[in-house]
């Protein structure tokens, strides 16, 4: 059995990080978008921008706590170099404190499309998004710059990476959604909460149809391989120590599952032109089961990465 | 350091800069992996010290005392090692063989544990080419232990910082030889400077068959071996022959 350096702290970072910065680029963007569906687009936002910077902190807290040396981590920050922690610590540091202000540009109860702080709001918005995306990139830049790690050294990580984590986004979007909208009878109220989650809802089955994709291939090519990377991915493959949780958790649970639940949710307003009914137990399960998969995303990848190891000596 | 490597230094701090200024991190990694291909080094300019080992595993009798003096030397904590000796045991009855094969860092040429570090804590000294950790600078974010493919880093648990085999600088830049060299009963390691071609170790790697370990993942190892068996667990797979790795060390699983 090999040890491994990188457990616990260092995979709920990765989620952590990777749900948060999904969460504020999904806000952003569409607080950005231009046209349809009116002012649900900022009720979304808000929730987004208000649920970042939490998990991306939390997370922080946990991978700083897990190095050899805590009160050196700002050794971090006295130089940049090629390393992808390093690039990723600049990311990840200017994300935090930027992510705040976007945040706090919500907090007023009066906050509202067109009020005062819109332009700094809209502002900031431009920079987060990409600095989010980066922050969701750079973890998995970071695992597939190494040949010693074979399962991961692929540049389809990443694509994976980003994906789950914006999904992972929309999912706690919905779910704050469902627990913190106010329940109102006014028709305009409950048409705009519709709306907004039919939104989601279809972003979020476009993220979860693109994670498929990029799950699939990222094992085509491990098993179409040979060498270092085939031996590496038995990890996972039936039959591999982590096959279950891979299988079960990341891709029923996590992929399958929510992506059916969505189409199946969306269908009738998208194939039929019939008005979409928001359904408040499939809002819980399939968020629910995207962000298990997404924490299972993480931990049997950084797991299998690190009980696998080239082949020839 | 050769001076082709000093041009890629300088083209890496010219690059650094570029993504302190712009952030546009890829861009700059793709250029700098174009144009550092683009240097052709001359003879001339490799005369550059590198100091490295070469190990007879012919003449290893797997006595650990190369580790034990290493230890020694250093004080190294419980359950971590700077250098291990494997045992590599092959074959059914009556056709068997074991083979010992000392383990230590490498002083890559070409060292990923210094291309990920990001605090710059490891690096490769210019005046000898020894790979070294500044304890000082270590945050001991573990990075460098996942990217070296021979797991010959570990997190001190005393200092909390990576440690490794430093070639013993200590002795070497004193004119000495390693611990490991001295102390070694079977006269099985040789060290010195290979790119000084009168060294003995330049002559015993030019006069013998000699190997280095996973040379695929393009690291350029620095501590040459002569007779080691690279065989590995992962052929059982094949049924034909058995192998079993002895690693003597915390983790019985070699990497
Ligand atoms: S053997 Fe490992 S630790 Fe030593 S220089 Fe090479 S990559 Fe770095
Ligand atoms: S553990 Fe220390 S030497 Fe290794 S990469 Fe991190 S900061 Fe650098
Ligand atoms: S050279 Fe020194 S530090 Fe390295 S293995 Fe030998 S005794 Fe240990």
């Amino acid at each position: 059995m090999y040890e491994v350096p990188w457990g616990l702290p260092v995979i709920a970072y990765f989620f952590l990080a990777g749900l948060g910065a999904g969460a504020v680029s999904v806000s952003g963007s569409v607080l950005l978008r231009k046209g349809g569906f009116g002012s649900s687009r900022f009720a979304i936002a808000r929730c987004g921008a208000l649920i970042g910077p939490l998990p991306v902190m939390l997370g922080t807290f946990l991978i700083v706590f897990e190095l050899g040396q805590p009160f050196r981590a700002l050794n971090l920050f006295h130089l940049i170099n090629l390393s992808p922690m390093s690039i990723g610590s600049w990311f990840l540091n200017i994300f935090i404190i930027l992510s705040v202000l976007y945040a706090m540009t919500f907090m007023l109860p009066s906050a509202a499309p067109g009020d005062r702080l819109a332009p700094i709001r809209r502002g900031l918005a431009w920079v987060c998004v990409p600095l989010g995306i980066g922050v969701a990139i750079y973890t998995a830049v970071m695992l597939g710059a190494m040949p010693a790690r074979p399962l991961w050294n692929s540049p389809i990580l990443a694509a994976l990476f980003v994906l789950s984590a914006l999904s992972s986004g929309v999912a706690s979007i919905i779910l704050a959604g469902v627990f913190f909208r106010r329940k109102s009878s006014d028709p305009a109220i409950r048409n705009d909460y519709e709306n907004s989650t039919y939104l989601l809802i279809t972003s979020d089955a476009v993220l979860l149809g693109g994670e498929l994709m990029v799950v699939f291939l990222f094992l085509l090519f491990g098993q179409l391989t040979i060498g270092d990377v085939r031996y590496a991915m038995d990890t996972i493959l039936p039959g591999g120590q982590l096959a279950l949780p891979f299988w079960g958790l990341v891709v029923v649970v996590g992929l399958l599952i929510p992506f059916f639940i969505e189409i199946f949710q969306m269908a009738p307003k998208l194939l039929h032109g019939r008005k979409f009914r928001s359904h408040v137990p499939l809002e819980i399960i399939s968020p629910v089961a995207i962000l298990i998969g997404g924490f299972a995303l993480r931990y049997t990848l950084v797991i299998a990465g690190q009980i696998s190891a080239p082949a020839a000596l | 350091m050769t001076k082709e490597d000093k041009h890629e230094t300088t083209r890496r701090n010219f690059v650094q800069k570029i993504i302190a200024g712009a952030g546009v991190s890829t861009v700059a990694a793709a250029t700098y992996g174009l144009s550092s291909k683009a240097t052709t080094p001359d003879a001339s300019e490799r005369r550059a010290k590198q100091y490295a080992m070469l190990i007879d595993t012919r003449k290893c009798i797997g006595c650990h005392t190369c580790s034990v003096a290493c230890k020694a030397e250093f004080d190294v904590p419980l359950g971590v090692t700077r250098s291990w000796v494997e045992y590599t045991e092959k074959g059914t009855y009556p056709n068997v063989s074991r083979n010992f094969l000392p383990r230590l860092c490498n002083h890559c040429r070409h060292p990923q544990c210094v291309d990920v570090c990001p605090t710059g804590a490891t690096y490769k000294r210019e005046q000898d080419g020894i790979v070294v950790v500044d304890s000082g600078q270590c945050i001991g974010c573990k990075y460098c232990i996942q990217a070296c493919p021979y797991d010959a880093r570990f997190l001190n648990p005393v200092t909390g910082v990576a440690d490794k085999c430093d070639f013993c600088i200590h002795r070497v830049s004193k004119g000495l030889v390693p611990s490991c060299v001295n102390s070694c009963i079977g006269g099985a390691r040789i060290f010195g400077d290979i790119s000084d071609p009168t060294s003995e170790i330049s002559r015993l790697v030019e006069t013998n068959p000699v190997t280095v370990l996973r040379p695929g993942k393009g690291t350029e190892p620095q501590v040459y071996y002569i007779g080691a068996d690279h065989s590995d667990e992962h052929e059982n797979k094949r049924g034909w022959y058995d192998v079993r790795v002895t690693t003597h060390r915390k983790e019985k699983g070699r990497r």
